[in-house]
């Protein structure tokens, strides 16, 4: 239902979009040319029709346009599957949806495979002469078996019989498939399976239930029905052989020239074992390759076309809605279930993603115990505990207490200190933010923070001084084009699997930049500001925080948008490393449990919390240098 | 205007066509294999036995865990997954994805994944339970985390209540050698062998052994390939049970397969010592008869790693085929 309205919605918005921008632009003034940047402003209707554009082809893609106006039909397309599935040994067989016939390819494939054992045996220094001419006997055979397997004469009429019987029954069933016969009545057992089932049957995409595989309507419960006595058809065509007496009798004598031979043998003659072994093989393949006469199957292979455009033809409405709202794949059956396959599997419906992120955001639910973001009650003393070291305590003059003789301990004042700064002491609580959204977000953040604290400074120092910019250039160009990633393995064998690591990695990432943007900040200060600035008589701090440091204000500015982008990406990896929470290890675990609702809701948050990040820089920028790119 | 349109409609269609041509004709098998991970028919890849039985070129490509198996089986680049965990096939088929199991691989004990606790933590089997509250690493989802939780059930100590890392083995044996985590759980020769240096197993293989815990690793094939080339996926088994029959016999080429696992020659001795692999008529008769081992593990490991999304099937008998195993 509200995908529906969704659906129209969008459309509605993007058809109206798209008019409001036919009437602006014949509004316009038209003294703005080509390259003017006015062409470029405004333009809110546009993000309407981009924005639409994007979750219109995520609603069509993920299949949930289908599943919002028609719920059946997927039920219906898996009936047809299930057909589908049945015919797929035999439709394999004959060019229907191959180039050639099975047969054909196989006795072309294994006629050059014969032609190069037979160069390969005459060729070979490791065999004797006698073996040789013996393997090459025995390839000629083979050779030789080929034909009676092929030749009409050889046939065998009971062969023939069961093959026209199997025709005549797909016939049948071709016949009476589009008519109302058809299915015949059901037996009393199996509707009242059917029923039964059905009744606890859920929709399509409900919790745990990707396609409904039993058939919910008419039409559906016909291919059910066609794809059971198919497989029937099929499997009985399979076990037909076509062994022939004077088939029997070469293969026979085949096979007993191979184990003559092996007697002979000794153990050792490896080379010898295995080509007999490969022979044997080669022959067997020949053996249970369903080859039939060249015409022999002309009729059968008929019957199975025929039948194919008739399931085709009576599946009306089913076979467009599968090919307008299934777009990229279909639904295929695979034994008793039905899967989506194609971007349905690995692109969920928007609906269920939805549904899925609103549940996880409880906190009570969250991924794995923890919540995404949520808040949680601590005592300040913890907080306390966190920040003032634990070695206060051990300076303080005196001894920790001793329990006296009565089995009391009586505190004194470095015991005191000490409860104090592990935060062992009654506080009030204020609440603190949790969760696998806030670990990410504060990781990224911290490891922002350190870099630009350290960098700039150095960055700054290595633009003024010649000391500075020798001595640390060096180290920053040779860690500088090393990817992030590549410190990663390192990072939990120094640093353990806690924050520190992955902080580490962010602030390696983060470190860079700064410095690499502050250091061209700096030295790209009009050298005419600094001399104004000296001939008014400023100091060397003065210059530094009035005129140097502000000039490099844009370049710092804009290496921490950067360093924004190059840190989320980090982050992910470094929680693939070694997670406990955090988005990272959200995905990576969602991946092995195959949740791809979960894999593209962490992908939803990884986005907007970028984004967040970066209008927040921007907004900054914008009030910190308003000058930038005027003058 | 209308060049945006047909631009957007024409974008459309070239994207479905890209979708939908996936398959190819089978003029070549594509197998997935692990690397550390020795088994028999290593000496039947490096040979080309495979390749002359199949009578078309056979692929091999190497993955790092057995979801990544699925992964490109359901992008339709591998046909065959030789050894994938039953951890990740039980996640797959709950998945709905459309592949099927049609033999078991090999049969380990826990020498080869199993539960490293440090020595440092004080901790032993019998006071497990102080674990709770700890953190260890689990590579999850994958075989190892089956071990986990089953050793954890089997000395008595709550799963749920211990600060679970996921870490990959190599990481987490770096991880218990740092002292970072308490316990890890691990398969692979190597990183069992760090672990152990700074550690002992929660239960020995005997012990593990004694509990009911042991692993599986099974071959997998796409449903499509299935249907399309039996003959084929009877011919890889085959192979494979006749290198199998090899090994048992005790005229494996050793050091061919430590080559192709990219082991040492020890190493790769050592770890198939603790491999089983059993032939046709156990596996028939055994494990995926009606109520057999492995149909049990199926049972168990699938609601054990049940979501809500993808909850654990009624019947994992229907992913299931003993049809191309050879005949008794």
């Amino acid at each position: 239902m509200i995908i529906s309205s969704l659906t129209f919605l969008i459309i509605f918005a993007v058809i109206g979009a798209i008019l409001y921008g036919q009437k602006l632009i014949k509004t316009e003034k038209s003294d703005a040319v080509f390259g003017n940047p006015e062409r470029s402003k405004g333009g809110i209707h546009w993000v309407i029709v981009g924005s639409s554009f994007l979750l219109f082809l995520w609603l069509y893609y993920s299949w949930d346009i289908a599943k919002a106006f028609y719920p059946k039909s997927a039920n219906e397309i898996c009936q047809v599957a299930k057909v589908r599935e049945s015919m797929l040994s035999l439709k394999y067989l004959f060019p229907i949806d191959e180039r050639q016939h099975k047969s054909t390819a196989i006795i072309h494939r294994e006629n050059e495979n014969i032609q190069n054992y037979i160069k390969e045996i005459s060729s070979n220094p490791n065999l004797n002469q006698v073996d040789k001419e013996v393997y090459i006997n025995i390839l000629e055979k083979i050779k030789l078996s080929i034909p009676y397997l092929t030749n009409e004469k050889y046939l065998e009429f009971e062969t023939k019989i069961t093959i026209d019987k199997l025709t005549e029954r797909i016939n049948n069933l071709t016949n009476v498939f589009p008519t109302d016969n058809f299915p015949p009545p059901l037996s009393l057992d199996f509707e009242k399976e059917l029923n039964e089932g059905l009744s606890k049957q859920l929709g399509w995409g409900a919790t745990g239930m990707e396609i409904p595989p039993l058939p919910e309507t008419k039409l559906g419960l016909k291919y059910h029905i066609a794809a059971d006595q198919l497989r029937l058809i099929s499997d009985e065509f399979f076990q037909i052989r076509n062994h022939n007496p004077q088939y029997k009798t070469l293969t026979n004598d085949i096979k007993s020239d191979i184990k003559n031979h092996r007697d002979k043998l000794n153990d050792n003659q490896e080379l010898e074992i295995t080509l007999l072994k490969e022979i044997n093989k080669l022959n067997k393949r020949i053996q249970f390759a369903s080859i039939f006469p060249p015409t022999t199957l002309v009729e059968f292979e008929q019957a199975v076309r025929n039948f194919d455009a008739v399931q085709k033809k009576e599946q009306g409405s089913i076979a467009t809605k599968d090919a307008l709202l299934f777009p990229g794949g279909t639904i295929v059956s695979s034994g008793p279930t039905c899967a989506e396959d194609g971007p349905g599997r690995w692109l969920p419906k928007p609906s269920d993603t939805f549904r899925i992120f609103a549940d996880m955001l409880k906190p009570s639910v969250g991924f794995k115990f923890v919540p995404m973001f949520w808040y949680e009650m601590m005592g300040v003393n913890k907080i306390v505990g966190f920040i003032l070291p634990d070695w206060i305590a051990d300076i303080i003059p005196g001894k920790y207490p001793i329990h006296s003789s009565d089995g009391q301990v009586k505190p004194n004042f470095k015991s005191k200190v000490l409860d104090i700064v592990t935060g062992n002491f009654e506080a009030f609580k204020i609440p603190v933010p949790v969760g696998h959204i806030w670990d990410s977000f504060l990781r990224v953040f911290l490891g922002l923070v350190f870099g630009i604290i350290l960098g700039v400074p150095l960055g700054i120092f290595m633009g003024l001084n010649r000391f500075a910019k020798g001595f640390f250039d060096p180290l920053v160009e040779l860690y500088r084009p090393v990817p992030p990633l590549a410190w990663a393995p390192l990072v939990i064998t120094v640093f353990g699997i806690d924050n520190v690591g992955k902080i580490f990695l962010l602030f390696m990432v983060s470190l860079s930049i700064m410095i690499i943007s502050a250091r061209a900040g700096a030295s790209g200060t009009q050298l005419s500001k600094i001399h104004a600035a000296h001939s008014l008589g400023a100091s060397r701090w003065q210059i530094l925080r009035e005129v140097i440091f502000p000039n490099s204000l844009p370049e710092i500015l804009t290496g921490i948008r950067v360093a924004v982008g190059m840190c989320w990406g980090t982050l992910v990896a470094a929680e693939f490393l070694a997670g406990t929470t955090g988005i990272g290890f959200v995905e990576n675990v969602a991946r092995k449990y195959m949740q791809y609702e979960v894999i593209w809701i962490t992908i939803f948050v990884m986005g907007m919390l970028g984004l967040l990040f970066d209008i927040t820089i921007r907004k900054i920028i914008d009030k910190t240098i308003p000058w930038r790119g005027k003058g | 205007m209308r060049k945006i349109i047909s631009f957007i409609l024409g974008s459309i269609f070239a994207l479905n066509l890209m979708i939908s041509t996936a398959f190819s004709a089978a003029n070549e098998v594509r197998i997935a294999f692990f690397l550390e991970w020795a088994t028999p028919n290593q000496e039947a890849k490096v040979k080309k036995t495979f390749d002359k039985a199949f009578g078309v070129p056979v692929k091999w490509t190497n993955f790092a865990t057995g979801g990544e198996m699925t992964e490109a089986m359901l992008s339709g680049d591998i046909d065959i997954s030789y050894s994938q965990g039953l951890t990740p096939f039980v996640n797959a088929v709950n998945a709905k994805a459309p592949i099927k199991l049609v033999d078991v691989a090999v049969l380990y004990g826990m020498g080869g994944t199993t539960c490293v606790v440090a020595n440092s933590s004080g901790i032993t089997k019998a006071n497990a339970s102080e674990l709770e509250g700890k953190k260890v690493a689990v590579p999850l989802g994958t075989m190892a985390d089956y071990v986990f939780r089953e050793t954890m059930k089997a000395v008595g100590a709550n799963a749920d209540a211990m600060q679970v890392i996921d870490m990959n083995p190599e990481d987490g044996s770096a991880a218990i050698v740092n002292g970072d985590v308490a316990m890890a759980c691990l398969f692979g020769g190597a990183s069992i062998e760090k672990a152990l240096e700074v550690g002992k197993r929660v239960l020995t293989v005997d012990e593990a052994k004694a509990a009911g815990i042991a692993g599986i690793d099974v071959v997998s094939v796409t449903n499509k390939f299935l249907k399309e080339n039996p003959g084929m996926v009877s011919t890889f088994i085959e192979v494979t049970h006749e290198a199998n029959a090899a090994h048992r016999a005790g005229k494996s080429n050793m050091s061919i397969i430590a080559k192709d696992a990219g082991m040492s020659l020890d190493a790769t001795k050592g770890q198939m010592s603790g491999f089983e692999f059993p032939d046709a008529n156990t596996i028939k008769s055994k494990y995926m008869n009606d109520g057999g081992i492995l149909m049990k593990y199926l049972d168990v490991m699938g609601n054990m790693f049940a979501t809500a999304e993808n909850p654990a099937l009624k019947d994992y008998s229907k992913v299931v085929t003993t049809d191309y195993l050879p005949g008794l």
